[in-house]
């Protein structure tokens, strides 16, 4: 090796071996282990492992109706305390339009109103007062309702008991789940679907005829029953008490009515449910969920302590996962799904052994092709081709990068595309050769004439890589992770690994001339 | 070694520049018919543009028809197809306007659960994330050709940087072509494919520049098709060797990488293939618009 220096030949093997080494954690594959070398391993995407992708957006359009449904409360009873009259109420999804039956005295409900809500615009337009939600607000509805979402969706995840979940907000009111591992998304998707509202109403059962007209008086709902929609209940609209009050919820069994789940409030709940049920003895209460009534039994006598049960009709399963909804707390508005990608276990394991036979026969084949183009330096290309695939492997375990079948296809793409260094590299050694050069200044010439194009080529195709990782998502982003590596890495093993390994081959061989 | 390397064109002097008029028309023709394809027949968009669910099952007792007569009568629009083998099939549901993924998957899964061994995957994707999908595709296509667009410019003379770019969008509509013209489904891993063959003709394009750009400053006498006939010349067994070691890679990719891979491995092999032809015949020719040397083409000219 005497035209080689030594510390370059001693750095080129230091940079291959750790490139050998650092494949190993990917190689015995284990659970994290906890050791600052074998966690070193390639993580796979949810496509190779199995397991759930969710997208689910936050719909804050109903918090708007929930806005308008409390001004138009408020703008009814500033009414009636000023003695004007209703005529009739629309509502849009962010402005509501109230029109009286006369206009005297609107300045000053207007007025009044406004006291108590500073974030709305009102503006009175003959008889109709018009009263819009200003984006300013409605940005700040939507921004607690996400963050507060975030915080229920990770509670609600942890407590199914799904282990390395990763949940992150994604755009404006978005949540982007990936659930490793679970075999069971539909139980996830159905967790997630319930917005969990729990509260406690007072039932009237003394006003008989708002139900049978199906319409409610003021400050009263007609709830229907869950298990029979025909059944309906007039409630109070006002909560006695919520499910922000509980601090505990768990699966029980009541050997009278089977599955249950048994809860216990907070001071301020227990207080605010004791007084409810000791000023409404002989009268029921409903428990409503999610605007359905689950239950509603007669106050037999004041519940002081606290706690309590909730029976229904319930299974097993869910009777635990309604524990779980009301342990999580309710959702500020409900979640829909929006895009969802689960794939089982097989198909990942089936995809892994697909992509490494793909891989092996893709390897198998360029190296007998160059092997019958380049003859021995056929060889050093394959091993150079080889140690490519080595740091690939390494690189991706130590950055920590995620495999995907996409990422599969991108390592065996780049098996074809990695000799192209070589290949030109090689080209112009065979046209120095033909120049009549010597072998040592033909290869010399042959490299420093090969490294511009090599560079410009590759560089074309590492555009498009990144702007794929920009652009892409998870599984296309892992394309271009492993296509990225792959052609930086073959840059490094074709112009300097394969430059060191033919001034060791020909140190070694002794041989003055080749056949190329 | 083994002589092989003799039989590839080495030393070749093959004339491509004589019938490059016959290759532009074959490719103006096949570009031609690409376009009428994808404005008529269109791109058999999946469900990452397209919308909708789809379910992925293995099954022992059960087929298409059957499972075809269960389903139905309960959903709009059911298409299934064999997957690989007769004991995979794929189940593609539209999204119908109160799409809610839970209640569809849902619904399928308890309706042929018995005659099912193993869900392998279930998709779902809704209206709004598939046009957003779409969105950046298209985009990401957009900014990628404006990229390489940049950097050929930088490197190499504008002229080189339009030859590129014709020969690019050449495979790239080809490509979709052949792609319309199969039905092959068109995902956001085709996407993928698209950038990474557009990635993949510019390099080939750039290897032959780079040569001509040699030539142009050692042969300075030589007339520009015979420059450029010789510089291809030059290169030819370098395109050839990496465009074969590119297929072997790709066509084991297509044969063992598995049912769901395949749409990605059939367009990037069409897209090599039909990248290394238009690296030679269409980029090249396209320099000869362009004087490189003035005063020799005016002398020509009178």
């Amino acid at each position: 090796m005497k035209n080689y220096p030594l510390w370059k030949s001693l750095l080129v093997i230091l940079i291959i071996s750790l490139g050998v080494i650092f494949t190993i954690p990917s190689f015995i594959y284990k659970e994290d282990s906890g050791n600052w070398f074998l966690d070193n391993k390639i993580n796979l995407g949810l496509d190779l492992q199995g397991g759930s992708y969710l997208l689910l957006e936050v719909q804050t359009e109903i918090l708007f109706k929930e806005e308008l449904d409390n001004i138009s409360d408020s703008i009814r009873l500033i009414a009636r305390e000023l003695e004007i009259n209703l005529a009739d109420i629309k509502m849009e999804t962010d402005e509501i339009f109230i029109r009286f039956t006369t206009t005297k005295n609107l300045e000053k409900l207007r007025e009044k109103f406004l006291q108590n809500y500073r974030n709305v615009n009102a503006v009175i337009k003959e008889q109709t007062l018009k009263i819009i939600i200003n984006d300013l607000f409605k940005k700040s509805i939507q921004e607690s309702a996400i963050k507060q979402s975030l915080e229920i969706v990770r509670k609600r995840i942890d407590e199914s008991g799904t282990k390395e979940p990763l949940i992150q907000r994604s755009g404006k009111k978005r949540i982007l789940l990936q659930l490793p591992g679970i075999k069971d998304p539909e139980r996830i998707k159905e967790l997630l679907g319930k917005t969990a509202k729990l509260t406690f109403h007072m039932v009237d059962d003394d006003d008989s005829a708002s139900l049978t007209a199906n319409r409610a008086s003021f400050g009263k709902l007609i709830v229907a029953d869950f298990y029979d929609s025909n059944i309906k209940y007039l409630v109070d609209k006002k909560a006695r008490v919520g499910g922000e009050n509980l601090i505990d919820a768990k699966a029980s069994f009541d050997p009278q009515q089977g599955n249950a789940v048994s809860f216990r409030f907070d001071t301020t709940g227990a207080q605010k449910f004791g007084k409810a049920t000791s000023e409404n003895v002989g009268k029921r209460f409903a428990v409503i969920l999610d605007g359905v009534v689950i239950t509603a039994p007669v106050i037999n006598s004041p519940i002081t302590g606290g706690s309590g049960i909730i029976t229904g009709n319930f299974s097993s399963q869910e009777a635990t996962d309604l524990a779980v909804l009301l342990r999580a707390g309710a959702l500020p508005a409900p979640l829909k799904i929006i895009e969802e990608r689960s794939v089982g276990p097989g198909l990942g394991a089936d995809s892994i052994a697909a992509g490494k036979i793909a891989a092996i026969i893709g390897m198998i084949g360029v190296c007998i092709f160059m092997i019958l183009i380049y003859g021995t330096f056929g060889i050093i290309a394959n091993i150079s081709l080889i140690a490519n695939l080595f740091i690939i492997i390494s690189l991706l375990g130590t950055i920590g990068a995620t495999l995907t079948l996409p990422g599969i296809a991108g390592i065996v793409l780049t098996i074809g595309m990695a000799v192209d260094a070589n290949v030109l590299i090689f080209e112009r050694i065979k046209e120095e050769l033909s120049k009549n050069n010597k072998v040592l200044v033909s290869v010399k010439n042959g490299f420093e004439k090969a490294i511009s194009t090599i560079l410009d080529a590759n560089v074309t195709t590492l555009i498009a890589s990144l702007i794929l990782f920009v652009f892409g998502s998870g599984p296309i982003k892992g394309f271009s992770i492993t296509l990225s590596l792959g052609i930086l890495a073959s840059m490094f093993t074709a112009i300097i690994f394969t430059n060191f390994l033919i001034y060791f081959w020909f140190s070694v061989s002794k041989k003055k001339e080749i056949n190329l | 070694m083994f002589g092989l390397n003799k039989i590839l064109p080495s030393n070749s002097n093959y004339s491509f520049m004589e019938f490059r008029k016959m290759f532009i028309s074959i490719s103006i023709i096949a570009m031609f018919i690409s376009l009428i394809l994808l404005l008529f027949k269109g791109l058999n968009l999946g469900i990452d543009f397209k919308g909708g669910t789809l379910i992925e099952i293995s099954t022992n007792n059960s087929n298409i028809s059957e499972l075809r007569s269960i389903l139905s009568p309960e959903f709009n629009d059911v298409s299934m197809q064999e997957f690989g083998d007769s004991k995979t099939i794929i189940i593609r549901l539209q999204n119908d306007s109160s799409n809610e993924s839970i209640k569809t998957i849902d619904k399928v899964k308890n309706l042929i659960s018995d005659k099912v061994n193993e869900f392998r995957r279930s998709e779902f994707v809704g209206p709004t994330i598939s046009s957003e999908l779409l969105w950046i595709g298209l985009q990401a296509i957009g900014f990628a050709l404006i990229a390489i667009l940049i950097y050929i410019w930088l490197r190499f003379e504008w002229q080189f940087g339009f030859g590129a770019v014709v020969a690019l969008t050449h495979d790239v509509i080809f490509t979709l072509g052949f792609l319309s013209l199969f039905g092959v489904d068109f995902s956001l891993s085709s996407i993928a494919a698209i950038l990474t063959i557009a990635g993949y003709s510019i390099n080939d394009s750039v290897v032959i520049f780079d040569r001509i750009r040699e030539n142009l400053r050692k042969y300075k006498k030589l007339d520009l098709p015979d420059l450029f006939n010789l510089s291809i010349n030059h290169t030819l067994s370098r395109t050839v060797i990496t465009s074969l070691t590119t297929l072997i890679a790709l066509i084991s990719l297509y044969i063992f990488g598995g049912e769901v891979i395949k749409p990605f491995a059939i367009a990037m092999i069409i897209g090599v293939i039909i990248g290394t032809y238009s690296s030679i015949f269409i980029a090249v020719p396209t320099l000869l618009i362009f004087k490189f040397r003035p005063q020799e083409e005016d002398n020509k000219l009178i």
